[in-house]
Formats: structure tokens, C-alpha cells, sequence
């Protein structure tokens, strides 16, 4: 009996010991696809060399607000990585996913990487598009997704407005016939990123597509940049999206310990030559020089210095009744 | 328009002024022609001045040609412009339309569904998570009892079953069962349970629901041969409550249950809700159907099993007897029953051996039961009389034919043309024929049963027609006879002549 019980112990300490495959369901904004297709397969031999343990790592992609929903809805997501602090700090909030101070946790208010918005335009740019200016001239037709469901729209939509404030003179009323000027010049509105860019670069709508810079860069490296062409306008917002662990799935699931380390490893050499590669624009300094061919430089204005913080933003413009849902008439 | 005018003017000035130049040149060119003279020299003049006309005209049909050229490429370019406008416009509206497309799909995905059919109605969230269906039986009978020897008040008709079926499932992996039966004399609760669906091979299941032992028992109500079950469901458990694992293995090759249950007496229509001892039975069926998936056709509807249960019944007050209530005919008529003061003591096991076989039209289900009983005889108050080990045996073998083509299957006939008189559709017809015994062990009588009040044994052989009119409605007639033997008492009473029975039914299942 005891020698069955001493085998009977070493086999259950040898499955225990046995390495380990882990799920991970990673949350993410619309064009990080090509992203953390690279970068899964990098912290998956990263946490295999490290750990024995196998990680798998689920991807969902879609417009940052439709995201988020989908989450509050009881999508599991063990990590988000989404467009902007405001569709994490909803979770936190009315999901009580989080702890509200998630953006602590992590180095640069919890965003590895930055991006901008900039112009994608046909080769040749026949309609001489070279600043937001432009965007709005009568005629020309822009596309950019819906402020209501993607990141990436609202920070757009963000950008035009502070180039607006910073060229007429601070005045929200000329700021807001700016935008209203520019989403006149908008036919479809794509629930999100790549959708957009599917609209303007597949199906040969527009003039001009306010994108992700990644995105735009992306579609020239697919396309061919004998069909488009980038602008990089006067000024434009700092977008910085962040990543966070969802505390309550990744606890329920077991998961904590490994996905906090997959954010952690955004932030690691390895993961900033990923995003920069992926024209994501890296908070490691030596790693931006290294890769500073690949970003054009302009002004970037920050969220907090020209609408004080999301919760604001999101208030005054996005949300319902905000100033989007009255400028914009759909025709 | 205004160059034609302009090439045909000049045109003209030619037409005019060549025979001047012709006849300038025909003097200058004319034998004797001598140097100008002051008249020569002002045609020269005037042929300076027309040429210059003429060169200040070609100018101007170069210049109006040009012009043309330009509008004709400015309009070109207009209409390109134009083109290209209408190309994106229509681009956009492709695009609008594939976007709507994409969001009433997406919003389909989210939006709980709503169907009503020959199912039932159902309503299920979006992931199908939650789950609701309501559905039902009806039953209406009528019973006739020709040459019955004077019974009275056994004819007539009859709303044998009158179930709205509550069903669903909860966060996906639970369903429940709720049915309450309005039918018969009495109303009850004919299942109440949750399933707990871990895995299609484990599944637990908990509450009233059918014992799982007899084959002919399980058999869904609306889907059964004849109006009513065989004399063999006389010796198999009916619903008990309890809990069960249960499952699937192989594909569906083989089924198992095996259940701990309050324990049921000898096929109870009227089932209890409570347990009146303290000991429990355990009930337990294995199925196979090892041909189930099998590329030949002809193997694929063979099942055989065996189902039993075992209990150790201690009857405690003079109420509950533990026994059966008494055996029924095909009519439902009893022809045996215990004496008074006998109740179940000891042992009650039972043993199912059972099997079918479906091939296209061709059905066939045979059945045999042993039902195995400690007795005791006592009187109240009084010292037992006596006690015996009663072993109770049945059997039975029942085919059909579906004269319409369509499969016979243990869960029922679905006819491929649903009524329709109009359309030429008549529905499914299938005949149907089936033949039974029952032996009550003889050690029951005298002592435990009587001569004058039972039967010791019946025989029964029934044929009926049965029309499926579609998935939901169904007509049924049928004749049965069954012949008893030991009876000895008096007349009129049901086993002191064979039972004629004549059956129709009406019923509504969705």
C-alpha cells in the first residue's frame, strides 16, 4: 500500500511539473492585427524559454468602443489593448473589471506605444491634400470611421479639432464648423480602423483616409506605393492606447501571472522593435532613433492640452447629444 | 458653325479675286507683257491686300480650330470628372449597402430569437445560452368495450393526456423540464427536473422523471404503437424522483443511466411526489446500438439493452402499501391486484432484457420484464400471516409497417407529404400489430391474491392503423383482445371474459 502511494505521489508531481498550456484572449482595437500576430509569436518563445510553460494567444479585433462593449458584455478577455484610456476606464467603472487606477500599473500611463493620424491619399495626390485645411475643402471626400465605435476615429476627429482651435484663433464655434465642415466631406462611416481602410484602399472610395499612421503605412507596404501616398499634415494628436490586465477574468481564468507579463513584454527591446517595425511609434528612445525613418516629424498635440482628459472629451463630443451626433447628418 | 461661314467666305473672296490674279498673271505672263504701269501697280497692291486678308483669315481658322479643340477637351475632361463623381457615388452606395448588410448581421447575432413551429415555440438568446420552448400533448380517446359482459361506465371518451410542456436550457449547460398533466381523473405533476449537461458522455439529472428500465416506458407518449403501452410496462417503474448520471458514449453507441431514486412500485399511472420509507431503489439502463453509425443501412436501427433496478421496500404505514395499485389490460382495466394487508417487504429487484429494430418502413420492438417482490400478508395490528418472494414476468413483441414509405424510428413517424387533400398529400399511414403476456407468479394466490378478484395471467394481441397527418397531429385506431386465465369470481367483472377493446385517438403534440 505505501509503495502504491509513494508511486501514486511521484506521478502526480510529475503531471504537475508537466509543462503547462496556457490561453490567453487578447482584446485588442482594429489595426493591431499584423501587430500581435508578430508579437504573440515572440512573447509565446519569450514565456516558453522562460517559463516551459506554452502560452496561446488569442486575438479579437474590431472598432475600440465596439470592443469594450463586447467585454462589459462578458467577452473574456484576459488583457485589452485598445485605442484610448477611455474604453478601459468604462470597464473599470461599469464593469468593475479593473481597479480604476489600471493606467498606474504600467510604465507611460500604461501605453508601450504611440501613434498619430495622417493622410492617405491616391498617387500623385490629385487633389493637392496637404494639411486638415484641405480635408475640408468642398468636393474633396474624405473617409474615417465612426467616433461612436472606433478609437481611431475619435482621435481624428480629436486632431482636426485642435488643428482647428490652434489656427482660428482658440474658438470652439469655428472649431466645431471645422469638423462639421469635414464630416460633411464624409459618405460612409466603417465601424472601425480597417474597416475604413478597406473602404478607401479595396473599394477605391475617397480622396483621403484619416488613418492610423500604422495603417497607413501598412497599406502602402500591401498595395504598393505606386497607388498611395502618405501626408503627414502640419500637426496632429498624440494617440496613445494603452493595455491592461482585466483583473476579474484573468483571475478567474488563472491567468494573472502570464498575462501581465505579455504586457510587460511590450516594453522590453524585443517588443518595441515589434511596434516599430509595425510602424507603431516606441517609448524606448534608442529604438524610435533607430526606426525614425519610418515616422515623418510633425506637432503633436496632446489630449490634455487641448481637452483636459478623456472623461471630458468623451463628455463633451462623443458622447450622446455630444457634438459629433450634432454636427454630423448623415445624408 | 461660324468656321463653316468663315471657310466658306473666304471660299468666295478666292472665287473673287482669282480671276483677277489669273488675269494679272495672264498679262504678266502674256506675250508683249511690257514692266507695270501705274494701273499694274495698284492691282499689285490690291493683290498685297488680299493676301494679307487671306493669310488673317487662315490665321483665324487656325485659332477657331484650336478653340475647338480646347472645348472639345475641356468637355471631355467634364465629362470624365463626371464619370468619376458618378463611379464614386456609386462606390458609396455599394459600400453603405455592404456596411447596413454588416450590421444587421452583426445586431442578428446579438438579438434573441423568436420561433414558432411544429416544435413548439421557442425563444433562445442570441448565443442560444437561454433557452425557453413551450410545448404540449393532447390526447383525446375514446374507448368502446364491445361484449364486455355488462361492465358499466367503461365506454367512453377520454382526455387521456392534457400536458403544456415547459422546457429550456440556463447558462447553456442546464436544461429543465416542467410538465403538469390536466388529463385523466387527476391532475399531477408528471415531470419536474434540471439536467446538467457537463459533457454529452456525463450528465446529471435530478428531480421526477421516468425510471430508466423499461424500453416500451421511455418510449416518448406521443410516439407510441398503440393508444396504451403494453402489459409488460405493468412491471417497470413509471416516474420516480431521484437523481441519475447519465450519457452517451461512442458516438451515441452506447447509452447508460443509472440512477438513486425514492423507488416505484409495478407500473404506477398516478405517480407520487414523496418517498413513504426511508430506503431508496436504484434504477439503471445500458442501450447499445453498435451499427449506429454504420455505411450499411440494414444494421443501423438495432438496439438491445438491459435495464433493472433493485430496492428493499419496507412498507411503513397501512397507506402505502409498496405494491403495485394492480395490473392493467390494453383498456386500462385492472384485472389483478394484491389482497388487502399484503404489502411490500424485502427485496424488489427487476430485470429488463429489451431491444428494436428500425429499417426503412419496418419496425419492430420486443420486451421482457421480471419484476421480483418480497410480500408479506399482515393484518393491522395483527402478527404477519404470511411472507413470499413474488416473481412477476411479461413480455411482449410489437411491428409496424408505414404503408406511406416514410421510416419507422423509436421516437415516431414524420410524414414526408404532410396533409394536404388539395395538393394530392394524404399524409403518413402506417399499420401496426403487437402481442403480450403477462404471468403473475402463482405463488401470489391465495394467499396474496385472490382467484375471485384477479386474474393469474393475461395475453394480449392488438392491431391498429395509425395516420400521421403531419409532425403535430396524429389519428389512431386500434382493436385489442386480451384473454385471462384464473379468474373465479363473479360477473360482471373484467377478467371473467376476454377484453374487446376498440380504441381511437386524436392527438396534438408540438
Amino acid at each position: 500500500m505505501k509503495t502504491f502511494l509513494k508511486i501514486l505521489l511521484v506521478l502526480l508531481l510529475a503531471a504537475a511539473a508537466e509543462a503547462k498550456e496556457i490561453k490567453l484572449l487578447n482584446v485588442s482595437y482594429d489595426p493591431t492585427r499584423e501587430l500581435y500576430q508578430e508579437y504573440n509569436a515572440a512573447f509565446a518563445k519569450y514565456w516558453k524559454a522562460k517559463t516551459g510553460d506554452d502560452v496561446v494567444i488569442a486575438q479579437s479585433h474590431g472598432g475600440s468602443g465596439k470592443q469594450a462593449l463586447s467585454v462589459l458584455n462578458g467577452l473574456d478577455a484576459d488583457v485589452v489593448t485598445l485605442a484610448l484610456a477611455y474604453d478601459i476606464d468604462v470597464l473599470a467603472w461599469q464593469g468593475k473589471l479593473l481597479p480604476a487606477d489600471w493606467q498606474k500599473r504600467l510604465p507611460d500611463n500604461s501605453t508601450p506605444y504611440t501613434s498619430t493620424i495622417v493622410f492617405l491619399v491616391r498617387k500623385g495626390n490629385p487633389k493637392h491634400i496637404r494639411d486638415w485645411d484641405d480635408v475640408v475643402r468642398p468636393g474633396v471626400i474624405v473617409v474615417t470611421p465612426n467616433p461612436k465605435t472606433s478609437g481611431g476615429a475619435r482621435w481624428a476627429y480629436l486632431a482636426a479639432y485642435a488643428y482647428a482651435l490652434d489656427h482660428y484663433g482658440h474658438d470652439d464655434a469655428e472649431a466645431r464648423g471645422f469638423v462639421k465642415r469635414l464630416y460633411k466631406n464624409v459618405p460612409v462611416l466603417d465601424s472601425g480602423a480597417r474597416g475604413s481602410t478597406t473602404t478607401f484602399v479595396e473599394r477605391g472610395i475617397g480622396d483621403v483616409l484619416l488613418a492610423w499612421e500604422n495603417e497607413a503605412h501598412l497599406a502602402i507596404k500591401e498595395f504598393g506605393a505606386d497607388k498611395f501616398e502618405i501626408v503627414t499634415p502640419s500637426e496632429s494628436i498624440l494617440a496613445e492606447p494603452p493595455v491592461a490586465v482585466v483583473d476579474k477574468v484573468a483571475n478567474r481564468h488563472g491567468t494573472t501571472k502570464v498575462a501581465k507579463a505579455y504586457l510587460e513584454y511590450l516594453y522590453s527591446d524585443e517588443g518595441q522593435e515589434i511596434a516599430a517595425k509595425n510602424f507603431y511609434r516606441p517609448r524606448n528612445q534608442a529604438i524610435a532613433a533607430k526606426y525614425a525613418a519610418n515616422f515623418s516629424p510633425l506637432k503633436l498635440v496632446t489630449l490634455e492640452q487641448e481637452f483636459g482628459s478623456w472623461a471630458q472629451a468623451q463628455k463633451t463630443h462623443f458622447a450622446d447629444g455630444g457634438v459629433f451626433d450634432r454636427i454630423y447628418q448623415p445624408e | 458653325m461660324k468656321l463653316n461661314y468663315l471657310v466658306f467666305g473666304s471660299f468666295a473672296g478666292w472665287l473673287c479675286v482669282f480671276p483677277a490674279f489669273a488675269a494679272g498673271d495672264a498679262a504678266t505672263n502674256s506675250p508683249g507683257y511690257t514692266q507695270a504701269t501705274p494701273a499694274g501697280s495698284a492691282e499689285r497692291a490690291e493683290i498685297e491686300a488680299l493676301k494679307k486678308q487671306v493669310q488673317e483669315l487662315e490665321r483665324k481658322i487656325s485659332a477657331l480650330e484650336q478653340q475647338r479643340t480646347r472645348e472639345q477637351t475641356a468637355a471631355a475632361n467634364t465629362n470624365q470628372e463626371q464619370i468619376q463623381a458618378l463611379d464614386q457615388q456609386v462606390r458609396i452606395l455599394e459600400r453603405q449597402r455592404e456596411l447596413d448588410q454588416e450590421n444587421a448581421a452583426n445586431a442578428a447575432k446579438t438579438q434573441p430569437r423568436l420561433t414558432v413551429g411544429a416544435s413548439g415555440v421557442t425563444f433562445n438568446s442570441a448565443d442560444t445560452n437561454f433557452v425557453i420552448g413551450l410545448h404540449g400533448i393532447l390526447q383525446v380517446d375514446s374507448r368502446t368495450f364491445p361484449a364486455d359482459g355488462g361492465i358499466k361506465g367503461n365506454d367512453g371518451f377520454i382526455l387521456r393526456r392534457a400536458r403544456p410542456i415547459l422546457s429550456g436550457t440556463v447558462f447553456r449547460d442546464f436544461d429543465f423540464m416542467f410538465v403538469p398533466d390536466f388529463g385523466g381523473s387527476v391532475v399531477q405533476i408528471q415531470d419536474a427536473y434540471v439536467n446538467y449537461r457537463y459533457r454529452p458522455e456525463l450528465q446529471l439529472q435530478a428531480g421526477k422523471f421516468k425510471s430508466p428500465v423499461g424500453l416500451e416506458n421511455l418510449q416518448s407518449d406521443p410516439v407510441t404503437s398503440f393508444n396504451e403501452r403494453s402489459l409488460v410496462t405493468d412491471l417497470v417503474p413509471n416516474r420516480d424522483v431521484g437523481a441519475m448520471l447519465h450519457g452517451d458514449l461512442f458516438s451515441g453507441a452506447v447509452s447508460y443511466a443509472a440512477g438513486i431514486f425514492n423507488g416505484s412500485p409495478d407500473y404506477n399511472g398516478t405517480t407520487t411526489n414523496a418517498d413513504y420509507d426511508d430506503n431508496k431503489a436504484f434504477a439503471g439502463r445500458v442501450f447499445f446500438q453498435p451499427w449506429k453509425s454504420s455505411d450499411t443501412a440494414a444494421l443501423r436501427g438495432l438496439g438491445f439493452g438491459l435495464g433493472g433496478s433493485y430496492e428493499v421496500d419496507r412498507a411503513a404505514t397501512n397507506t402505502a402499501t409498496g405494491l403495485t395499485p394492480g395490473y392493467t389490460t390494453d383498456g386500462q382495466q385492472k384485472f389483478f391486484s394484491y389482497s388487502s394487508g399484503v404489502f411490500a417487504n424485502g427485496t424488489h429487484w427487476r430485470l429488463s432484457p429489451q431491444a428494436y429494430y428500425y429499417y426503412g418502413p419496418f419496425g419492430l420492438l420486443g420486451e421482457y420484464a421480471i419484476s421480483d417482490q418480497q410480500v408479506t400478508r399482515q393484518a393491522v395490528g395483527a402478527p404477519p400471516v404470511a411472507s413470499a418472494d413474488l416473481q412477476n414476468i411479461a413480455w411482449e413483441i410489437s411491428g409496424g409497417w408505414v404503408l406511406t414509405g416514410e421510416n419507422a424510428a423509436y421516437n415516431g413517424v414524420t410524414p414526408n407529404h404532410p396533409f394536404d387533400p388539395g395538393n394530392g398529400q394524404w399524409g403518413a399511414w402506417q399499420i401496426v400489430a403487437r402481442y403480450a403476456e403477462l404471468d403473475v407468479d402463482k405463488d401470489a394466490f391465495p394467499t396474496f391474491a385472490s382467484y375471485t378478484s384477479s386474474a393469474s395471467s393475461a395475453k394480449a394481441w392488438a392491431v391498429g392503423l395509425n395516420w400521421y397527418l403531419n409532425r403535430n397531429l396524429r389519428v389512431n385506431t386500434s382493436f385489442s383482445r386480451t384473454i385471462f386465465s384464473g379468474y373465479t369470481g363473479a360477473k360482471p367483472a373484467v377478467p371473467a371474459q376476454p377484453e374487446n377493446a376498440v380504441f381511437t385517438r386524436l392527438q396534438l403534440a408540438f
